[in-house]
């Protein structure tokens, strides 16, 4: 992470958008408004906003955050603490398909770093760094909570990519690049098959059964 | 009454006591980091551990279970439970360390998680000695660390604000100091960023940890993550020696430590008093304590032919009482002084009594806007309350400046301060002027016939009174010429001043600033005017005050103690 290296820490960087860009339209406004009143505290409503303003945005960079918390009338210190925090949030301007590759775990054991380097080595980038084309982030992320088809990723705070291997990656790089977003795939898990027929969705048709995940090369 | 079991000892209570603070009120120690009395409880140090349970309650009847002694029976909860956030409640059963191995290993281990990524530079650390930390894991912790790995890095030496330091890596993250900000000072300046192992407390981008009472942080962070750019390896705890006083920057006479190594200031810390200033101190407060140190005077001087020249303290003294008895009472001013203590002043007032002049007016030294309704106040000087309630009044400098331009006074005495920067008369004034000065920077010297250099507020013993008549006590924390510390009994000492001898290379003479605090030497100037002013000391002369005077009723050295006295509001009356 660069903010782990003291000499590069930079505490005060310059702007990326102008005053200009900094408004919120009347429509975003309300829906500020609309967030402020569903929650007890102002402090509640600032994962909604903080969420409002990096879909507009793209990214948070330090001024969007202070906007947004002008905006719900919190402390600046605070959005940007919530901001730091969350890994979905984007502090810096990422690639259009931003790979959360899943390192905690489940997903170490079952391969998730072997994962992680081979897409590092495939794109020749390294993890929190942005391909040259701007299409690809990589980033190392925490559990995302499918340990059951580990190991995974997500792509741009969306869609999950199950039970990875060297191949998958393969296609799923290609279609990204062809602009094609890979399907939904409703994972069961082994009780599911029992209870629930087989699959916990009825709103879907692609099904992917659980399998019995692979164990790391670099796991002894 | 409602009753409490700890380590086996029953204890009564009253209300709904947070158990960290009710055992800490009773000497009960129990580690922590993260909680602070006056501070939300957040219980994310994790420290303060122990085993509880409440009496077991039978469902059915809901009466207490009894087992076949006929004791009720416990039912713990189910797991350490964190005594800064939990309520007391009646029957209660709580066991410490002392008593739980349980709680025992707990702490332990709860330490060894929390040392992990901690950079453990303590010897090079300033907050080693008095680091909640270090002493912690020394009484508490394991004795060693089981990680054989790369601790986690993060941004160090940072300057958060031009006066506090962020070492990332020693970071516990107990989020005192963005609590402080939050919820105390309400800057909002600091949050805690990033996550898990990375994260530590920081300014958001484009903010500065400039506010008035930054330096607090330094105070409360229980480990050395947050320290005084100013102070930074400049002497470690243990080679000063601490004096619990007052500060002398403003009229709130916040509760303070001053810290001192070989005979200088070398830092101010917030001391803790309830009725004044809580646990805080301003930023204000703690800076400027060089004037402590630098640009003091040696020994008394006067002016003769051939102009100033240094002078014994006898000649000074024979010098003064020249210039005073000679001098018609009605064509002489005395000048009091809000930096010096109600003792001198009141000296002074007996001394003009005495002679026949006017009761001693002061100078006002007030930044109009500069306070903060808080601990800042617009008042730049500690004791002018103290001179009202002597019955001084603030002098009116234009008018007096005009009588004085107009030869209205022959002989001006003025106490610890400096009227010629305050506009009262100028450097080439016609009337002989007697002075107490602090510094040599002093812009009245030039027009002294006879300078005392006196002792400041970290040099004697005296009463302050408070904007709010608070009068409290200042204790010696330097010595002076001719005081050895280990004699003056209420002077705080060091190791070194104890274990230590003149010889080590530490000590130097030098430091030992030849100046004497009023209450010396206004009586040697009135035994030699024929009034004998033979006190042992200010505590007998502020035994005087406080039955002489009604506005200084109940300010007796042993009643103000630590804390100070709160004196009633009567109008002044002298």
């Amino acid at each position: 992470m660069a903010t782990n290296n003291g000499a590069q820490f930079n505490r005060h960087p310059e702007p990326t958008f102008s005053s200009d860009q900094l408004v919120f339209t009347s429509d975003e406004k309300s829906a500020m408004q609309g967030y402020l009143e569903m929650y007890p505290e102002p402090e509640g409503a600032i994962m909604r906003g903080l969420w409002l303003a990096q879909e507009k945005f793209g990214f948070l960079p330090p001024e969007v955050i202070r906007l947004v918390a002008d905006e719900l009338g919190i402390p600046y210190a605070r959005a940007y603490g919530v901001a730091t925090f969350y890994t979905q949030y984007f502090k810096q301007k990422k690639g259009t398909y931003v790979l959360d590759v899943c390192t905690c775990f489940s997903c170490q054991v079952c391969g998730g770093y072997d994962i992680l380097h081979y897409l590092e080595d495939k794109l020749g980038i390294k993890a929190g760094e942005t391909s040259e084309d701007g299409l690809f982030t990589i980033q190392e992320a925490e559990c995302l909570g499918a340990c059951g088809s580990a190991p995974m990723l997500q792509i741009t705070n969306g869609r999950y990519v199950h039970n990875l291997t060297e191949s998958k990656v393969d296609s799923l790089v290609s279609d990204l690049k062809d602009g094609k977003m890979p399907a939904f795939e409703s994972v069961t898990l082994p009780q599911d098959e029992t209870e629930m027929g087989g699959n916990r969705r009825d709103d879907v048709e692609s099904l992917e059964y659980y399998k019995t995940p692979p164990v790391a090369e670099t796991f002894e | 009454m409602a009753t409490v079991t700890i380590d086996n000892k029953q204890y009564e209570f009253e209300g709904r006591p947070l158990l960290l603070q009710f055992c800490t009120d009773r000497g009960i120690e129990i580690p922590h980091f993260c909680y602070h009395p006056s501070m939300s409880v957040p219980a994310n140090c994790r420290q303060c551990l122990v085993k509880a349970g409440t009496p077991a309650v039978d469902r059915a009847t809901r009466q207490p279970k009894l087992d076949e002694e006929g004791n009720p029976v416990i039912q713990y909860f189910p797991k350490l439970m964190t005594s800064c956030s939990m309520e007391i409640t009646d029957g209660m059963v709580v066991h410490t360390h002392r008593s739980s191995e349980l709680v025992e290993r707990a702490q332990k281990d709860n330490l060894e998680f929390l040392l992990v990524n901690h950079p453990l530079d303590c010897p090079i650390c300033d907050q080693a000695g008095h680091c909640p930390l270090q002493i912690q894991a020394y009484k508490y912790g394991p004795e060693g660390s089981r990680f054989e790995f790369e601790k986690v890095h993060k941004p160090k030496h940072i300057k958060l604000g031009p006066r506090v330091m962020l070492d990332g890596e020693r970071c516990i993250n107990c989020t005192r100091c963005t609590r402080f900000t939050a919820e105390v000072s309400g800057s909002h300046q600091l949050t805690i960023i990033e996550r898990g192992v990375n994260n530590f407390p920081m300014t958001p981008p484009g903010v500065e940890f400039d506010e008035p009472y930054s330096m607090n942080v330094i105070d409360i962070c229980p480990v050395g993550a947050l320290t005084s750019i100013d102070f930074r390896f400049k002497a470690r705890i243990w080679e000063m020696s601490s004096a619990p006083s007052i500060t002398a920057t403003n009229a709130k006479g916040s509760n303070c430590f001053y810290w001192v190594k070989n005979n200088e200031v070398l830092k101010i810390t917030a001391r803790q008093n309830t009725e004044v200033n809580d646990y805080w101190l301003p930023d204000e407060d703690r800076e400027g304590y060089q004037r402590f140190n630098d640009d003091r005077p040696h020994g008394p001087s006067g002016k003769t032919d051939g102009g100033m020249r240094p002078m014994s303290w006898e000649e000074s003294y024979a010098a003064a009482v020249d210039v005073l008895e000679t001098a018609d009472p009605a064509r002489v001013l005395f000048v009091g002084s809000p930096h010096a203590t109600v003792e001198d002043n009141y000296l002074l007032s007996k001394l003009a009594g005495h002679l026949g002049a006017d009761t001693p007016v002061y100078l006002e030294h007030t930044v109009p806007g500069s306070g903060d309704n808080w601990l800042i106040t617009d008042d730049k000087t500690p004791n002018a309350s103290g001179c009202e309630r002597l019955g001084f009044n603030a002098a009116d400098v234009p008018l007096l400046r005009s009588k004085i331009q107009a030869g209205g006074y022959d002989v001006i005495y003025v106490l610890e301060d400096d009227p010629v920067s305050s506009g009262l008369f100028d450097s080439n004034v016609d009337a002989k002027v007697i002075l107490h000065y602090y510094n040599t920077t002093n812009a009245t010297l030039a027009a002294a016939s006879v300078a005392f250099p006196a002792a400041m507020i970290v040099e004697t013993v005296g009463t302050y009174v408070n904007v709010d008549g608070h009068a409290q006590r200042v204790r010696p924390a330097k010595a002076v010429k001719g005081v050895n510390r280990t004699l003056q009994m209420e002077m705080g000492k060091s190791r070194l001043d104890q274990h230590g001898t003149p010889f080590d290379k530490w000590y130097d003479e030098t430091k030992l600033v030849d100046c004497k605090p009023g209450w010396e030497i206004i009586p040697e100037v009135a035994k030699g005017l024929g009034l004998e002013l033979s006190y042992r000391g200010p505590k007998q002369i502020m035994e005087e005050v406080s039955t002489a005077l009604p506005s200084f009723t109940g300010a007796t050295y042993e009643s103000m103690g630590l804390v100070g006295v709160r004196l009633s509001d009567t109008p002044t009356l002298v």
